[in-house]
C-alpha cells in the first residue's frame, strides 16, 4: 500500500476566456497528479502546456476568469484531509457543445470567498511558492531581512522581532548566502539574480512548509548560476524533506531534482513515471511527445555528428479548439495505419505500461494487457 | 586570410555612466568596459559561436561590428574594407550586406504592419524591383524559411514565436546579406521549436552560403552550429578554438566551468545519475558578482578562478601590469591564462 499522497490533484480544470480570440482556453483540462511525502514530482512541458497553470491552481493564485472551474485538489498535512476546491462547484456552471467550450458561468465572488476561506493558513504556510524572476516576487521596497521576518512571524510560532531575526539569518546561511548578516540590510537591487532566488527560498522554507511549488526557479538565470540553484534545491531537499511540486521547461533541472515526472501537452498529462523510466534516454516505452521533446534537445552525439536536430513538426496545440482524439496527433510522428482512426477520434486513457509509469497514447493502450506497442511503429 | 570576411581588431567599447550632478559636471563617472581588447575574425561560410554569461560583452560585439554602436577604440574590416570610421551615408550599402537577427522575436516586426508589407518593406529598402520581381521573391523568402503563404496576411501579434522568428529571418535575407550577426536566435523559443530554427539557419547556411556571428548561452547548440567558438568574459575573449577543442579540451578554467555547468543539460546517462556538479561546486566558493568598480588588477577572471586558488594565489594572477594575453596553443586555439 501506497504511503497516502501530500497533495492530490484530481481531474483539475482551469480556463481562461481570450478576448481577441473570443474563446475559451482551456490552459488546465483534466489534470491529475499526486506528490508524495518528500517527494518531487517535476513538471515538464512547453509554454501553453498549462504546467505553470496547474501550479498556481494548486496555490489558489488564479486570478482571471473564469479561473479554476473544476476538480479537487487534496491536501493531506498534519493529520487533516482537506479539498482547497470543496463545495466550490456549486458556483460554476460549464456549458459544453462538442468539445468545444461555449460558456462558463461562474460566481466570482461566492467562489474566491469561499476558496479564500479554505486557504486560509495553506498559501504561504502550508504551501509556499517560488518563482521565475525573483527580483519581480521580492518587494523593491523594503529589505531581504525585514519580508523574511516579515514571513517568520507569519508562519512560525516565533513572533518576537528578536528570534525571528535569528531564525532569518539562519536561513540566509542556510541557503549559502555569504555573510547573511550584512545581507539581511540589503535590499533587492542591491543583489544579483542569483542572490534574489537564494533569499526567495530561505522566505519560502522558513515557513517549513509541507509543500513547496517551484515554478521554473532557474529560468532567466545564467548558466552557472542555474547549475548552483539546482545544486542548492538538490541540498536543501535532502535535507530538509519538503515534498516539491517543481514545474520547468529545462529537463535538465527536471531530470536532476525530481524523482517522479509530470510530462504535459495542451493541458493534460500525457506521461508520468518516475524521473529514472520516463526521461531515460534509451526508453523503450514512452509518450512520442516526450520523445520528441528529448529528441530536440542537442545531446553529444547529434554534436559529435553535426547532425540535425530532431524538431517536433508545427507549434504547439492551442488548446482552444482541442481536436476529438489524441492533442499529439497533428504533430506526431509514430501514428500507424492500426492506430489512426483511434488517434484521431479518441483521446487515448493515461495507460499503466508500467508500475507507476503511465503514459496516454494509443500505441500502448490498444488492449488492456499488452505493454508493448500494437505494431513495432516504423518512422 | 584572404577569405575572412570580418576582421576585427583590438575592439573596444567603453560606456561611461554618469551618476549624479558632480559627475556630470565634472565631466567624470566610472567607465564600464563592456568591450575590452577583442580580436577575431570569420572566414567566408563559417560560423563562430560567442559564449559568455550574460554582461560579459557578447551582444555589445555583436552591434559594434556591424557599427549600429560605435566602438571607442579598434578596427573593424569588413571584405578588406575598413569600416571603422565609415559615416552612416558611407554605411549604408555595406549595410545590406551585413544584418542582424535580435534575440527580441519582436524586433524589426512592426505591429501595425502586415507580414507581407514587412517584407515588401525589406525589399524595397535598397532597391525598386518591380511588382512582379517582388511578389517572386516573397515567395521565394517564404519558402527558405517554411513558412505558410496564408501567414502573409496576419499581423505580427497573431503569429506564434516560431512564425514571429522564421517572418524575422526572411526580413533579413531579403536584402541578401553575406554576413548575419544572430543574436540569442533561439532564446525566446521553446525547445521543439528551438530545434527547428537552428535546423533552418543551417539549412540557410548551407544553401545561401552565409556567415555567422552566433551569440549565444546555449552552449550545446552553440557548439553544434559553430566551426570556431569563442568564450568571454567581461569584456575579453579567455578562450577560443574550433568548436570541439573547446567544449572537449577546454584550457581556461572559466571555459571548464561554463562547459561542466551544462553537463546536466546534455541528454546523457552521466546527467541522469546526477554527476558534473563538482566542478562547478568546487568553483562556486568564490562566485560572487562582479563589480566593474573595482579595478582589474591582472586577471579578471582571478577572483572567481578554482586554479589561481589551487595553485596557491600566484601573485602574477593579480599583478596589475600583466593581463593575460590570447596565448596561442597551436590548431587555432588560443588561452587567455597564465596556467592553463
Amino acid at each position: 500500500m501506497m504511503e497516502a499522497p501530500l497533495l492530490a490533484i484530481e481531474n483539475l480544470r482551469t480556463y481562461f476566456y481570450s478576448r481577441a480570440k473570443r474563446a475559451f482556453i482551456r490552459s488546465v483540462d483534466g489534470v491529475s497528479l499526486h506528490v508524495g511525502p518528500g517527494e518531487t514530482l517535476g513538471i515538464v512541458g512547453e509554454s501553453g502546456s498549462g504546467k505553470s497553470v496547474t501550479a498556481l491552481s494548486a496555490a489558489g493564485l488564479v486570478s482571471a476568469a473564469p479561473g479554476v472551474i473544476g476538480g479537487r485538489i487534496e491536501l493531506h498535512s498534519h493529520r487533516a484531509r482537506r479539498n482547497l476546491l470543496d463545495g466550490l462547484e456549486r458556483y460554476v456552471r460549464v456549458k459544453e457543445e462538442d468539445g468545444r467550450v461555449m460558456a462558463v458561468e461562474k460566481d466570482n465572488r461566492g467562489w474566491r470567498r469561499r476558496a479564500e476561506a479554505l486557504m486560509e493558513g495553506v498559501r504561504g504556510k502550508e504551501i509556499a511558492m517560488i518563482f521565475q524572476n525573483p527580483r519581480s516576487a521580492l518587494n523593491p521596497y523594503s529589505t531581504i531581512g525585514t519580508q523574511l521576518v516579515e514571513a517568520i512571524r507569519l508562519h512560525t510560532s516565533l513572533k518576537g522581532e528578536s528570534e525571528a531575526k535569528e531564525r532569518a539569518i539562519h536561513w540566509l546561511e542556510r541557503v549559502r548566502i555569504d555573510s547573511p548578516r550584512l545581507r539581511f540590510d540589503n535590499f533587492p537591487f542591491g543583489m544579483s539574480g542569483g542572490m534574489c532566488q537564494r533569499a526567495m527560498i530561505a522566505m519560502a522554507l522558513s515557513a517549513e512548509p509541507s509543500l513547496l511549488i517551484a515554478d521554473e526557479p532557474t529560468t532567466g538565470l545564467d548558466a552557472t548560476i542555474q547549475s548552483r540553484i539546482v545544486e542548492l534545491l538538490a541540498e536543501l531537499k535532502a535535507e530538509t524533506g519538503t515534498a516539491t511540486l517543481l514545474i520547468s521547461h529545462d529537463i535538465g533541472v527536471i531530470r536532476r531534482l525530481s524523482d517522479r515526472v509530470a510530462v504535459m501537452y495542451g493541458g493534460t498529462v500525457v506521461e508520468t513515471g518516475r524521473a529514472t523510466q520516463a526521461l531515460a534516454p534509451q526508453a523503450q516505452v514512452r509518450h512520442p511527445y516526450t520523445a520528441a521533446l528529448l529528441a530536440s534537445i542537442p545531446s553529444t552525439e547529434t554534436i559529435r555528428r553535426k547532425s540535425y536536430l530532431q524538431a517536433i513538426e508545427g507549434e504547439a496545440l492551442d488548446t482552444i479548439d482541442v481536436p476529438r482524439g489524441c492533442r499529439f496527433y497533428g504533430r506526431c510522428n509514430r501514428v500507424t495505419e492500426a492506430i489512426r482512426d483511434r488517434c484521431a477520434g479518441v483521446e487515448p486513457p493515461l495507460a499503466e505500461v508500467a508500475p507507476g509509469h503511465k503514459v496516454r497514447c494509443w500505441l500502448y493502450s490498444s488492449t488492456p494487457s499488452s505493454l508493448n506497442p500494437a505494431r513495432e511503429p516504423r518512422q | 586570410m584572404s577569405s575572412s570576411i570580418l576582421e576585427v581588431t583590438d575592439l573596444r567599447k567603453h560606456y561611461s555612466q554618469r551618476r549624479g550632478l558632480v559627475s556630470v559636471l565634472t565631466g567624470q563617472g566610472r567607465v564600464i568596459p563592456a568591450v575590452d581588447g577583442v580580436s577575431f575574425y570569420l572566414r567566408e561560410n563559417e560560423t563562430v559561436g560567442l559564449v559568455g554569461e550574460s554582461g560579459c560583452g557578447k551582444t555589445t560585439i555583436g552591434r559594434t561590428v556591424l557599427r549600429l554602436t560605435d566602438p571607442s577604440s579598434g578596427r573593424i574590416v569588413f571584405d578588406g574594407r575598413d569600416i571603422t570610421n565609415l559615416s552612416r551615408a558611407e554605411l549604408r550599402p555595406l549595410r545590406r550586406e551585413m544584418q542582424m537577427i535580435f534575440q527580441d522575436l519582436d524586433a524589426g516586426l512592426n505591429p501595425k504592419m502586415r507580414v507581407h508589407a514587412i517584407l515588401h518593406e525589406a525589399l524595397t529598402v535598397y532597391e525598386r524591383p518591380s511588382d512582379a520581381a517582388i511578389a517572386s521573391r516573397i515567395r521565394e523568402l517564404l519558402e527558405q524559411v517554411n513558412l505558410k503563404d496564408s501567414k502573409l496576411a496576419n499581423f505580427p501579434a497573431e503569429l506564434s514565436g516560431g512564425e514571429k522568428r522564421r517572418v524575422g529571418i526572411a526580413r533579413v535575407l531579403a536584402v541578401r546579406p553575406r554576413l548575419i550577426v544572430a543574436d540569442e536566435p533561439t532564446s525566446a523559443l521553446d525547445v521543439s521549436i528551438q530545434a527547428q530554427v537552428v535546423n533552418l539557419l543551417r539549412d540557410l547556411q548551407k544553401h545561401l552560403g552565409l556567415t555567422y556571428l552566433f551569440i549565444s548561452h546555449d552552449l550545446p547548440v552553440v557548439e553544434l552550429v559553430s566551426q570556431k567558438v569563442a568564450v568571454m568574459y567581461l569584456g575579453r575573449i579567455v578562450e577560443m578554438g574550433l568548436a570541439e577543442s573547446i567544449a572537449h579540451q577546454p584550457r581556461h578554467p572559466y571555459t571548464r566551468i561554463l562547459w561542466s555547468s551544462l553537463a546536466d543539460k546534455q541528454n546523457t546517462e552521466a546527467s541522469l545519475s546526477g554527476r558534473g556538479g563538482a566542478t562547478v561546486e568546487r568553483a562556486a566558493r568564490a562566485w560572487g558578482v562582479f563589480d566593474f568598480e573595482q579595478p582589474v588588477n591582472g586577471c579578471r577572471f582571478a577572483p572567481r578562478c578554482p586554479l589561481y586558488q589551487d595553485k596557491g594565489r600566484p601573485a602574477v594572477c593579480t599583478d596589475p601590469a600583466s593581463e593575460p594575453p590570447l596565448r596561442d596553443l597551436g590548431k587555432g586555439h588560443a588561452v587567455a591564462c597564465h596556467f592553463a
